[in-house]
């Protein structure tokens, strides 16, 4: 657990601060991002929680601990920091760059390395391949996964991280941010993340801390919450005129109420339900009949895992108006219909 | 050319005895020069000893002033220097070695500060941010990045003052000087000319050694991640 009390930054021959008061309590194992415009101070306040930055005012606490007076560098030796541009020590190996802070520590040399090799598995890298390479031998995917390992070395319970998937090319990103969550899981550290881009904050983020110009906090709340009740103007201006489609993300199929399937000869034909061909495997093959549609339309499927999202997207991409879902073994589960997702957007049981 | 060669078989063990001043000399002055550099210029990264109010050329403790000083000692001409230096330091090695280290400072000092300046800000925010003191972070990342930078400094540096160096011989300095005045100084006398080009090759075969001292050097300090 990360917190900030009535922290304040002015920064000298400026007369307006740049953060002003901000109250902010990041829950333990949680992530938090951190978004707002540029220039809003968001950068200052994460560099505010490890003191890369000292504050003004004000204090922070660390697992309860005040530590806004402590010794700068030891306080950064127990948190994660993760940066854009990554800053790998080009004139050291990959499994030297992830040792600086363990060695710091004084960890025993056989410690240090069994940790290194374990941290190459976390972040998907063949530690026999990776160790004794240079950062310039990465790819810049390769170098921030290196970055986040280097990051979590001295299994920091707290982590800061600047944008950290910002310079990468869109496909890498999304596939390292997959990554990350996974990582999330097992490690379950308490995260502070800064973003500018507003799906990668709504992805990411248990909460989502929205910020104004001088690091005025406007909204703290969970991604839905963001999307749906935008606390304040400037809120609804920024998350904008995609909010609907973001929420799209945030809702899984398996929350919804889904439209009936009947399997084709099994019994009576229905008029008012589709009904779907399947094969040997009980599999879909084919629709059979959907009402309200004088052709046949093309079959799509998308897992009961999925998003409603997810579920938009193949429809739009096979010119389709119903989608069956499927479970883990490719057995149908129900429909979700363009109509009735566009009418009624529900959860299944309470009505929003 | 055969009355060359006989000549250098003849005055074989005093033309070596040459080289090796020479080389000794040039590699005295450009360590010194090195070390004062080196040191000058981790003070002057760390440390502004005047306000930065004032203007930067007036700035004691700022870079600028300090390439000032070193680029003005590089201008002043040499036989000025070595006659100058005489009423302090007398004659020989001494202040040969002196003025030679004074010519060495401005090329070592400028690749140092430069080599320092370029290295990467996000690497250097990394490793503040992981917890690196000011020590730690220039001794384990600063100072290895820059270093190739500071090495080829140093080679200049040798390169000019081995030039520099032949001048020496006016106060009784060391090296190949002494044959190439002797030389000039008596012109179409027997041998002179041959005197002249030994000096002028000694200094050929000097740089060449220093060459190949500095692949070897480059090689073995340079950290593998940055070689190129």
């Amino acid at each position: 657990m990360i917190a900030l009390e009535g922290v304040s930054k002015i920064y000298p021959k400026q007369s307006k601060p740049a953060v002003t008061e901000l109250n902010l309590q990041v829950p333990e194992g949680a992530i938090v991002t951190l978004i707002g415009p540029s220039g809003c101070g968001k950068t200052t306040i994460l560099k505010m929680m490890n003191r890369l930055i000292e504050p003004t005012t004000g204090r922070i606490l660390l697992a309860g601990e005040d530590v806004t007076d402590a010794n700068g560098d030891q306080l950064r030796r127990r948190i994660g920091y993760v940066i854009q541009q990554v800053g790998l020590f080009p004139h050291l190996t990959i499994a030297d760059n992830i040792a600086v802070v363990p060695k710091m520590l004084g960890w025993d040399k056989r410690r240090v390395t069994s940790r290194v090799d374990e941290l190459l598995h976390l972040v998907g890298m063949e530690p026999g391949d990776f160790r004794d390479r240079y950062p310039r031998q990465l790819s810049g995917g390769q170098q921030q996964r290196v970055g986040v390992a280097r990051g979590l070395a001295a299994d920091p319970p707290v982590m800061l991280m600047d944008e950290p998937f910002g310079a990468i090319d869109p496909i890498t990103r999304e596939r390292l941010q997959d990554e990350f969550l996974e990582v999330q899981r097992q490690v379950a550290k308490t995260i502070c993340f800064v973003t500018h881009d507003l799906s990668e904050a709504v992805k990411l983020g248990d909460r989502i801390a929205v910020f104004a110009a001088r690091g005025r906090l406007a909204q703290y709340d969970t991604p839905s919450e963001v999307l749906a009740h935008p606390a304040d103007d400037f809120v609804a201006e920024f998350v904008g005129s995609g909010a609907a489609v973001r929420r799209l993300s945030l809702l899984p199929i398996s929350q919804l109420e889904l439209a009936e399937i009947v399997i084709s000869g099994a019994g009576a034909a229905a008029k008012d339900r589709p009904v779907l061909s399947v094969d040997d495997a009980g599999r879909p093959s084919a629709w059979h009949h959907v009402p309200g549609s004088e052709r046949r339309p093309a079959l799509v499927t998308v897992p009961l895992s999925a998003t409603v999202y997810e579920a938009v997207d193949v429809m739009l991409d096979g010119h389709a108006p119903v989608v069956v879902v499927v479970d883990d073994d490719g057995q149908p589960r129900g429909a979700l219909r363009w109509d009735s997702l566009v009418a009624d957007l529900r959860p299944n049981g309470q009505p929003r | 050319m055969g009355s060359y060669l006989r000549y250098l078989s003849e005055n074989a063990t005093e033309l070596i005895f040459y080289a090796q001043q020479h080389f000794l000399l040039v590699g005295y002055s450009v360590a010194l020069a090195s070390v004062i550099s080196l040191v000058l210029a981790l003070v002057l990264h760390t440390n502004q000893l005047t306000p930065p109010s004032w203007r930067r050329s007036l700035q004691v403790g700022s870079r600028e002033t300090a390439l000032l000083f070193a680029s003005a000692a590089l201008t002043i001409p040499s036989l000025a220097l070595f006659g100058m230096l005489q009423p302090l330091l007398g004659l020989g090695v001494t202040p040969s070695i002196v003025a030679l280290t004074l010519y060495a400072v401005y090329p070592v000092l400028r690749n140092t500060l430069a080599g320092l300046s370029g290295v990467d800000p996000a690497v250097l925010e990394a490793a503040r941010g992981v917890g690196m003191g000011p020590v730690r972070r220039m001794l384990r990342v600063q100072l290895p990045l820059a270093w190739p930078v500071i090495i080829s400094g140093i080679r200049v540096a040798v390169l000019i003052v081995i030039s520099i160096a032949v001048v020496a011989a006016i106060i009784n300095g060391p090296g190949f000087g002494k044959p190439l005045q002797d030389g000039l100084a008596r012109l179409g006398a027997v041998n002179s000319f041959n005197e002249v080009i030994t000096g002028t090759l000694g200094c050929l075969l000097v740089a060449a050694g220093y060459e190949i001292v500095f692949a070897l050097v480059r090689r073995l300090t340079t950290p593998r991640g940055i070689r190129v």
